[in-house]
């Protein structure tokens, strides 16, 4: 639902680094390639990568339904 | 074992540190690298009070993701156990951050302001009361202060001869870690992790350095670096005094 506050696997805090990934990220709403968006924020690991790549906000998809 | 150790900085960051430490044993430095995760206690929410949620999210489920914020920890002000209350007061449209946390005591704030929280639509509002406490990773991984920590062996390049003209010019040599050459410390980031780029035609073999070891820390922003790995080492020494005081009775 929200991005996750820290990597699952090695506990880095990544849910910082979510608004300016998803606002850069060509896969999200950016134009710049999610590999280098994620080395320049300092996102190094495989781990902490997923948590941002495979991440999607279903807030405004629940919140009608509350 | 009354020997000093030699530590020498490869890296030195705020949050992320490398480096080399000569004289210790295999399993003195894992001893070490566990007392950073689990024996350096931190502050972290652990317990909140709503007074109001109307967000799409449960009670519980902002707890959980108020607790992974991490909290600056000064040194030497708490006792393990002490807690320190925070509160939030968010309304929609907007997003709570952990910057949002407004905290009672000037030294405890979050160490990382832009965290999201919970996304807040129009007529939702959030407002709560936190004890954050001071507590080890023993007890829950909220309150390890270390991410990632981890330490390698040094290693020593020995160029043996020249490879043979008909090899693979395909062949690499992937190497991570520190190498030592001739005294100097070589990252291998520095010849991207393959031997053949920094020695092109040659043989190389690989050794362990006995007792020395590169460390890796990495800190979630509650306590620097140097805080951290002195706390730990402090730990261990603290437990030993204790162990050589039991015995003596």
């Amino acid at each position: 639902m929200m991005v996750p506050v820290r990597c699952f696997t090695c506990g880095k805090v990544v849910g910082e680094y979510w608004e300016e990934f998803k606002a850069r990220s060509e896969t999200k709403e950016g134009d710049e390639d999610p590999d280098k968006v994620l080395d320049e924020l300092g996102v190094e690991r495989q781990c902490c990568r997923r948590m941002l790549v495979s991440h999607k906000d279903l807030v405004d998809i629940v919140s009608p339904y509350q | 074992m009354t020997e000093d150790f030699d530590v020498e900085f490869i890296e030195r960051g705020d949050r992320k540190s490398r480096f080399l430490v000569r004289g210790v044993t295999p399993a003195f430095a894992n001893g070490i690298r566990r007392a950073i995760v689990a024996d350096v206690p931190t502050l972290s929410i652990d317990s909140v009070r709503f007074i109001e949620n109307s967000s799409v999210m449960f009670d519980e489920q902002i707890g959980l993701r108020l607790g992974l914020v991490p909290l600056s920890t000064p040194l030497g002000e708490f006792e393990e156990g002490d807690s320190v209350t925070l509160s939030l007061d968010v309304s929609g449209p907007g997003t709570a951050y952990s910057g949002d946390l407004v905290s009672s005591d000037e030294m405890v704030q979050p160490a990382d302001d832009n965290v999201p929280i919970i996304d807040l639509k129009d007529d939702q509002r959030l407002e709560l009361e936190a004890d954050a406490v001071l507590s080890t990773g023993k007890d829950h991984a909220k309150h390890q202060g270390g991410v990632a920590v981890g330490y390698r062996h040094l290693q020593r390049v020995e160029v043996v001869g020249d490879r043979d003209e008909y090899d693979d010019a395909e062949e690499t040599n992937i190497i991570r870690g520190v190498i030592a050459d001739d005294g100097e410390l070589v990252p291998t980031e520095s010849f991207d992790h393959d031997l053949t780029n920094r020695y092109p035609g040659k043989e190389v073999e690989v050794h362990d350095v006995d007792g020395a070891f590169v460390f890796h820390v990495e800190t979630d922003g509650s306590l620097s670096i140097d805080e951290i790995v002195t706390e730990a080492a402090e730990s261990i020494g603290a437990r030993a005094d204790e162990l050589e005081q039991a015995v003596q009775l």
